[in-house]
C-alpha cells in the first residue's frame, strides 16, 4: 500500500484485458504491446459499447497473439482467410466494429488480394497493420527485414518494404494514416477516428522488430532503437500517397493522408 | 490537485521505456528485482511530475498508472 491509499494491484483498463496473460509474451519493449495499449486506451476514452467491437487476428507471427490479451470478442483465423472473414463479419451486423491486427507475414505474404477486394467492396473493417519489417513464413524464406535506414541488416535483396497507404487509397479506403510507435497520442486519435469512420480504414504503424536491430551488433537502450525511426520521420498531413514509399527515401513520412468523412 | 503514480511491480518486464521517456526524471530503476527477475521502476521525485501520461501510454504491459485527484473544496 502506497501513500495515497491504493490497495489493489489494478490498472484502470483492467476490465478490457485478460489480466492472467499479462505480462505478455512479447519481448520487453516491443512495439506491439504499445499499440495494444494505445488501442485499449482509445476504446476506454471513447463512449463506445465494448460488445460492438470484434477483434480478428491471424495465426502467424507475434501480432497473432493480440487477441489473447484482450477481453473483447475475438476470433483467430488461418492466415489466408483473415480479411475475407472480417469483411463478412462486418457486413452481417450494422453496428459491429471489426478490428484486425495484422503484421507483414499474414498481410503482405498471403492476404493482399483479399485486401484489395475488401477495399473495392467497401467492407466495414479497421485494419491496424503493424509493420515490423519481417517477411518470413518458413525457414526456407530467407527474406529478413529490409528497413529503410538499416539496409545492411540483410543480405537478401528480394524483400522490400511496401507502400501500403498507396495500395489502400487506390483500393478505395475511407481512412488512411501512418504513424511510428512513438507517435503515441496521434496514433490514439487516429484509432478513435478510424473507429468512428463508416467504412474501410487502414492505419499503418511502423514498429520494427527489436531483435534484428540487436543482431546487427548495435547497443543501447530500447528507446534509442525505436527512437531512430521517430527522429527520421516527418509529419506531412494529406501528402500524396505516391510519395510514401519506404524503399528509397531518407525519411519516413507520417500523418493522416486520407479521411473521406472530413473532406 | 494531487498526483499519484502507481506501479504494479509484478507486471514489469524491465524495458526502461517509462524512465527514458520522462522529461522531468520522475522515475528511476529500483535495485531490487521483482519475482520475474526484472528491475521495475520506482517513483523518485513525485513533485516534478507534470501529468503528461506518456509513461502510462507507452507501457507495453499496463504496469504504470498516473492518476490525479482533484482536491475537494472545504
Amino acid at each position: 500500500m502506497n501513500k495515497s491509499g491504493f490497495t489493489e494491484e489494478k490498472h484502470p483498463v483492467d476490465p478490457l484485458l485478460h489480466t492472467d496473460s499479462i505480462p505478455s509474451g512479447w519481448c520487453s519493449g516491443c512495439g506491439i504491446g504499445m499499440v495494444v495499449n494505445t488501442f485499449v486506451q482509445a476504446v476506454n476514452k471513447m463512449d463506445i459499447d465494448v460488445e460492438n467491437i470484434h477483434i480478428v487476428s491471424s495465426g502467424i507471427g507475434c501480432t497473432g497473439n493480440v487477441d489473447q490479451h484482450l477481453s473483447f470478442k475475438s476470433d483467430k483465423i488461418t492466415d489466408s482467410n483473415v480479411i475475407a472473414y472480417a469483411a463478412e463479419l462486418g457486413a452481417k451486423k450494422q453496428d459491429l466494429k471489426v478490428v484486425l491486427f495484422l503484421n507483414d507475414t499474414d498481410f503482405i505474404a498471403s492476404n493482399i488480394d483479399e485486401f484489395i477486394k475488401a477495399g473495392k467492396s467497401g467492407a466495414k473493417i479497421v485494419v491496424i497493420y503493424i509493420n515490423n519489417y519481417i517477411y518470413r513464413i518458413f525457414i526456407e524464406h530467407k527474406a529478413l527485414p529490409k528497413t529503410p535506414f538499416l539496409k545492411s541488416s540483410s543480405k537478401d535483396k528480394n524483400a522490400t518494404p511496401f507502400n501500403i497507404p498507396h495500395l489502400a487509397k487506390v483500393s478505395g479506403a475511407d481512412y488512411v494514416a501512418r504513424w511510428t510507435q512513438l507517435h503515441i497520442r496521434r496514433l490514439m486519435f487516429s484509432i478513435e477516428d478510424a473507429l468512428l469512420t463508416e467504412g474501410f480504414s487502414v492505419i499503418e504503424v511502423v514498429a520494427p522488430c527489436l531483435m534484428y536491430y540487436m543482431n546487427k551488433g548495435n547497443t543501447g537502450e530500447k528507446i534509442d532503437r525505436m527512437g531512430v525511426y521517430k527522429e527520421n520521420s516527418i509529419i506531412k498531413h494529406l501528402e500524396p500517397t505516391e510519395n510514401l514509399d519506404l524503399r528509397n527515401q531518407n525519411e519516413i513520412i507520417v500523418g493522416r493522408f486520407l479521411w473521406r468523412d472530413a473532406d | 490537485m494531487t498526483v499519484d503514480i502507481h506501479i504494479i511491480n509484478e507486471r514489469c518486464k524491465g524495458c526502461k521505456i517509462c524512465v527514458e521517456v520522462c522529461q522531468t526524471n520522475v522515475l528511476d530503476i529500483a535495485k531490487e528485482p521483482n519475482l520475474s527477475g526484472y528491475n521495475p521502476p520506482y517513483v523518485k521525485a513525485l513533485e516534478d511530475c507534470n501529468i503528461c501520461g506518456l509513461c502510462e501510454m507507452l507501457c507495453p504491459d499496463f504496469a504504470i498508472q498516473v492518476s490525479h485527484i482533484k482536491e475537494e473544496n472545504k
